[in-house]
């Protein structure tokens, strides 16, 4: 297989915009191509969407043209929009990277939208019923928080996890934040305001959980020819996995502390990429909720089974730690728009690995991991690096 | 402005709507019934028309003790979708040996405890757009 790599990346604003679906598109695309000036939009030979919900929420289908159009990008290789729910955009990146290991295309973009708030948050808790079963699970009024709640239920009940050490997820996730102009929440959160937000389902307070946001990224993958032709510093992918558990609640490893598929999603790209989990340097992981973020630690191999509440209370999570676990906010400070979160992830690793990411950087930062879930049990990871190997 | 009345959160469950309709006319009387694979014998929940280990797509009804376990559970206080009122008890529940994913009817929060027995309490949601009565598998505290 042939070597890919990234050769830039952008975001939009995230929040709650006023902004249409395409503005979103517009302003990520924008945003990747001033990040890589040699590419004009009609170099690029493909694109790839992951967006999880414009049936509703933009009233759109054909969602790839669409964003083509928008773009000036004609595509000749390749054209498709993935829909694999709060993981579409890494799993569109999976497609993007192996159209090109393959030879099938030399220069494709990658990118995620999502406008949830509209016309408000409410009909983004409706439609987040669409990612769960809808005769066994959603009929009953299941979004996600009580998933990952059950999980934190666990975690707790068998490791003796505190709601504190959740809650130190939450603020270190806003204070990152705070750093990004990007992200949704810009004020930071201290252990106070995080354990006194607003129950939402027991044990997940307010402040961790990712909020609904609008927004949308896009990175530019190019084979390594291509790449080295259009930039002196391409990031390069490493190595990548996936791998699914179970889709129904009651289908999942029946003891929710435990997320096998993300253990094996990761020993698939740590293998393909060489490095071990004491390599990375920094890591986007899926804190949809902060009980997310600790039991990712344990399966991504930064900490033994068990010990992730320890692990954050430690700072072994955040600068000056072991390894700086989502320096860009993360889900819980940053938002979540669905598609646009895997893309976004990428562009943060994008930038930390080329030294760009400015007040956030991880110094020296060689190794970048980004982990997207759809739910407890499908777990998608990509492995970056600064050097192809 | 909203879109909510655009969507029914509700499966169709009359018999040229599902396979599975048989679950749902012994829900309507208090039975909690599910499939058992012809070929392989494999008990499933929840009940399905296709056999995800074997591949048969012959398979038999069989009753499930209406009486259960709280093997996990959550309490969601806001953030329901439209139509749907906190605090809301989601649970795992343990059914001959099945894991059944539910929620508890007319359950006071603090009193809900893992291991605790609960027992088949079907709910009556809204009629399909043809007028039939629609009914979901919960549970109530015993």
């Amino acid at each position: 297989m042939r070597k890919v790599a990234l050769i830039g990346a952008g975001v939009s604003k995230f929040g709650v915009r006023k902004a249409s679906y395409r503005d979103l598109i517009w302003e990520a695309g924008k945003a990747c191509f001033d990040a890589a000036p040699a590419v004009k939009p009609k170099d690029v030979e493909g694109l790839v969407v992951g967006s999880v919900m414009p049936e509703r929420t933009a009233f759109q289908s054909h969602i790839s043209s669409m964003a083509a159009e928008a773009l000036g990008i004609r595509p000749s290789a390749l054209s498709a929009r993935t829909e694999h729910m709060c993981a579409s955009g890494t799993v569109g990146i999976r497609y993007a990277y192996a159209f090109i290991a393959a030879g099938l295309a030399d220069l494709v973009m990658v990118l995620g939208v999502e406008k949830l708030n509209q016309p408000s948050g409410d009909e983004a808790i409706l439609n987040m019923g669409t990612g769960v079963d809808r005769e066994w699970e959603a009929s009953f009024g299941l979004t996600a928080p009580p998933c990952f709640a059950l999980a934190a239920q666990c975690h707790i009940a068998e490791y003796g996890t505190t709601e504190e050490q959740l809650a130190m997820v939450g603020v270190k996730n806003h204070t990152h934040a705070a750093k990004n102009p990007n992200a949704h929440f810009q004020r930071g959160a201290t252990l106070e305001q995080v354990l006194g937000s607003r129950m939402i389902s027991s044990p997940l307070r307010l402040f961790m959980c990712s909020p609904i946001t609008d927004g949308a990224a896009a990175v530019l993958i190019a084979s390594e020819e291509r790449a080295r032709a259009l930039t002196d510093k391409p990031v390069w992918i490493r190595g990548t996995g996936q791998a699914l558990d179970g889709f129904q609640l009651t289908s999942l490893h029946e003891d929710y502390a435990h997320w096998p598929a993300l253990a094996r999603a990761a020993q698939s790209a740590y293998g393909m990429a060489g490095v071990r989990p004491q390599d990375v340097d920094v890591a986007e992981v899926h804190d949809c909720f902060a009980i997310a973020e600790l039991i990712a630690y344990e399966e991504l191999g930064f900490c033994p089974k068990g010990e992730a509440g320890a692990f954050v209370a430690d700072g072994r999570s955040d600068y000056g730690g072991d390894v700086v676990v989502n320096p860009r906010g993360g889900l819980i400070g940053c938002g979540h728009p669905l598609g646009a979160t895997g893309v976004a992830q990428a562009a943060e690793v994008f930038a930390q690995l080329r030294g760009e990411a400015g007040a956030r950087q991880v110094p020296d930062a060689s190794i970048g991991l980004t982990h997207n879930n759809s739910g407890m049990g499908e777990h998608v990871v990509m492995i970056y690096g600064r050097e192809r190997r | 402005m909203s879109y909510f009345r655009a969507t029914d959160p509700f499966p169709l469950e009359s018999a040229e709507h599902t396979k599975l309709h048989e679950f749902y006319a012994r829900l309507a009387v208090g039975r909690l019934a599910t499939t058992r694979c012809a070929t392989c014998r494999r008990l499933a929940w929840p009940p399905r028309a296709f056999c995800g280990e074997c591949g048969s797509d012959r398979f038999d009804w069989v009753d499930l003790s209406g009486e259960g376990k709280i093997h996990a559970f959550t309490i969601q206080e806001v953030g329901l979708p439209a139509g749907f009122v906190g605090p809301r008890v989601f649970a795992i529940v343990k059914v001959d040996g099945l894991r059944v994913f539910s929620v508890l009817v007319d359950a006071e929060p603090a009193k809900v405890a893992i291991g605790q027995t609960v027992r088949l309490s079907p709910l009556r949601v809204a009629d399909d757009p043809n007028g039939n009565a629609r009914w979901l598998p919960a549970f109530r505290l015993a």
